[in-house]
């Protein structure tokens, strides 16, 4: 298959990482607890596009009534519909929050994991096992597969929950309906690739979980535009939005809370 | 002959039909352009070919970053090719 040759690099890059974390390698950890590391390891590297996303995410929902709006307006006609919300995210210079790339680009890691655990580099007599139940190079319908391909679907549920807080309702729905119906591909896969999944989408709630609490919803402050105002604008911006005025007159013991939170952004 | 030439892209074709149906259901409507990058990838390579498609698909793919802005963007309307 073509794409497999192409994603050889990468599969090559991904087995040098295992052996590097594996049980013959320099951090030694068994097979499966590997799988977890280097689950972490990818998602790390995709942090800074996550913490963009997260930013956009919330500047979206800051804008909501006004597309909700929109939507209503060009209810019938989708095309319209679509075209109208890209006219106001530019009028409004938003950003809007979800990109195909870093979702893309997690799509070749999981297809080369997949061909990594096809031919895993595992010496004979090496501990496969994950928590004394799963064996990682198994089918996931085998022993307590299906056990595991439950919780990973609870975790896709959630992360879903999580990314998909812009979406519509019906786009909701759809997003909570879908982890039961790949539940029949899913429980073909070997136990690893589910792991690799089942960490992914636990990452993506603690994140949400984290950025939750460091960055409360409603106060979200506008960036950069009012980091060094001048002092009547700064005034005028802390009549409107509360949460903009990180810089703004610190004797004012009122305000000392709202700048904290400024700051921690 | 038309068909024979217009048969490679048919596989790439194949390939986003593939990747719309598995994990591109996962992330329907999440994408910040209009069309979506996976049609605007079906219509690049119908309108040019499994080379050029592809190159534009892939370029379009790279603009739809956390850091780009989206909007409409059309296929047709592309300028990398003329």
């Amino acid at each position: 298959m073509i794409l497999a040759h192409i994603l050889t690099p990468l599969e090559n890059l991904l087995r040098n990482v295992l052996e590097w974390l594996g049980p013959h390698g320099t951090i030694g950890l068994p097979w499966a607890w590997s799988i977890v590391a280097l689950t972490v390891i990818v998602r790390l590297i995709l942090v800074p596009l996550t913490v963009r996303q997260i930013h956009s995410m919330q500047n979206l929902q800051r804008h909501a009534p006004q597309m909700k709006e929109i939507q209503k307006k060009y209810k019938t006609d989708k095309k319209r519909q679509q075209e109208e919300l890209m006219k106001f995210y530019r009028e409004n210079n938003i950003n809007p929050a979800s990109s195909c790339l870093p979702l893309l680009a997690q799509f070749p890691v999981f297809i080369s994991l997949y061909l990594v655990l096809k031919h895993f580099p595992h010496l004979p007599g090496d501990n496969l096992e994950w928590l004394g139940l799963w064996n990682i190079t198994d089918k996931a319908s085998a022993g307590w597969g299906p056990v595991l391909v439950a919780v990973y679907a609870l975790s896709q549920l959630a992360s879903s929950y999580f990314m998909s807080a812009t979406a519509e309702k019906s786009q909701r729905i759809m997003l909570l309906v879908l982890p039961i119906v790949f539940i029949p591909f899913i429980i073909n896969f070997k136990v690893g690739l589910i792991l690799y999944w089942m960490t992914t989408n636990l990452w993506t709630v603690g994140q949400g979980l984290v950025t939750r609490q460091l960055m409360p919803r409603p106060a979200a402050p506008e960036k950069r535009s009012s980091r060094t105002p001048p002092k009547e604008v700064a005034t005028a911006a802390v009549a409107s939005e509360p949460a903009t005025a990180p810089a703004a007159k610190p004797s004012e013991p009122r305000r000392v809370k709202r700048k904290k939170r400024g700051a921690r952004r | 002959m038309r068909i024979a030439l217009r048969a490679p892209a048919y596989l790439g074709l194949g390939l986003v039909h593939a990747w719309r149906w598995s994990f591109g259901l996962l992330s329907r409507g999440s994408c910040k352009y209009h069309p979506t990058c996976s049609q605007y990838a079906l219509d690049a390579l119908r309108q040019r070919g499994l080379v050029r498609g592809s190159i534009l698909a892939g370029w379009r793919l790279l603009r739809c970053n956390p850091w780009s802005r989206g909007g409409v963007d059309y296929a047709h309307d592309q300028r990398l090719f003329r």
